[in-house]
């Protein structure tokens, strides 16, 4: 998967590091702004049993 | 690890150069798969670690926030309710200051244990059933310890000398630091008008229980303070000299 896009993304070594982290910046923001909260919504809105 | 060559092919250029190519071995197909596997196994274990990341320090920061500010917003608009006149869940009837866990910490108090919306949005859960602040009994709360603004992370810390500090419509109450434990999740005793667990408790006292997870993030425990009133302020003669807050 990672070797495959390594692979895939055009350029040298900088332009694919430049091209991975910009890649690794959207799926954590991503993360942070949609899916945890989504997810955090999901898991732990349910009645406590205290 | 150098791959296996399984031929050599020679080409012979026009101008007499040879070029030599190396026919490696084609990577099995199961091998890929379970490549892909191992990827997808370290990406969601990245993907949990960041979400644990998320749960205990930016979204707890930023909920505790937000419970302090409604905190002071909740003062500025309404006037709390009655403690006598509670009857539903999440009805708000005070405010709760503990110095020890910081000097900006406040949290409502609202009735009901119910994660949503006493615990997780609002702060502090008065346990139903038991008694009203400065009533003889066992005022009892609960809080999260770890998630959603973790309002009583800190309850660890309270030692002999800390004085807990609850504001209503009427009466500021200060219970004093009597005991802390720690106890199995289905001893529900400790929130008895006289707790058998709390060392020396007599019947007619007023006692004040805070209550929380523990350990931190683990929760298979109860963490258990026990506060006992030290006295009671009218809210006209303004709030306890040692909470410094001068108002609201």
């Amino acid at each position: 998967m990672y070797s495959w896009l390594w692979r895939k993304l055009p350029g040298g070594k900088l332009l694919k590091s430049i091209q991975c982290l910009g890649l690794a910046t959207i799926f954590i923001a991503a993360c942070y702004f949609w899916f945890f909260p989504w997810l955090d919504a999901l898991l732990f809105t349910e009645v406590s049993p205290l | 690890m150098p791959k296996r060559i399984e031929a050599i092919e020679v080409t012979e250029l026009p101008d007499g150069t040879k070029m030599f190519w190396a026919q490696l071995p084609k990577e099995k197909s199961s091998k890929k798969v379970l490549l892909a596997v191992g990827e997808s196994f370290i990406t969601l274990g990245l993907i949990l670690a960041l979400f644990v990341g998320y749960k205990a320090v930016l979204q707890d920061s930023v909920i505790a926030d937000k419970q302090i500010a409604a905190a002071a917003e909740f003062v500025k608009q309404h006037k709390f309710r009655d403690p006598s006149q509670v009857t539903r869940q999440a009805q708000i009837f005070g405010r709760m200051y503990v110095p020890r866990f910081g000097a900006k910490w406040t949290r409502l108090i609202a009735e009901g244990t119910r994660w949503h919306p006493v615990l997780n949005e609002i702060g502090v859960g008065h346990y139903v059933g038991t008694t009203m602040p400065g009533e003889v009994g066992n005022f009892a709360v609960a809080a999260h310890r770890g998630g959603f603004g973790g309002a009583f992370k800190e309850i660890h810390r309270l030692t002999t000398g800390d004085k807990v500090f609850v504001e209503t419509r009427n009466f500021w109450y200060v219970y004093k630091y009597l005991q802390t434990k720690i106890v199995n999740p289905n001893e529900i005793t400790v929130i008895n008008a006289v707790p058998p667990e709390l060392d020396g408790a007599v019947a007619g006292s007023r006692y004040m229980t805070m209550t929380s997870c523990t350990p931190i993030y683990v929760n298979t425990q109860r963490i258990i303070v026990w506060l006992e009133l030290d006295r009671v302020i009218p809210i006209k003669n303004g709030p306890p000299q040692e909470l410094n807050i001068g108002g609201n």
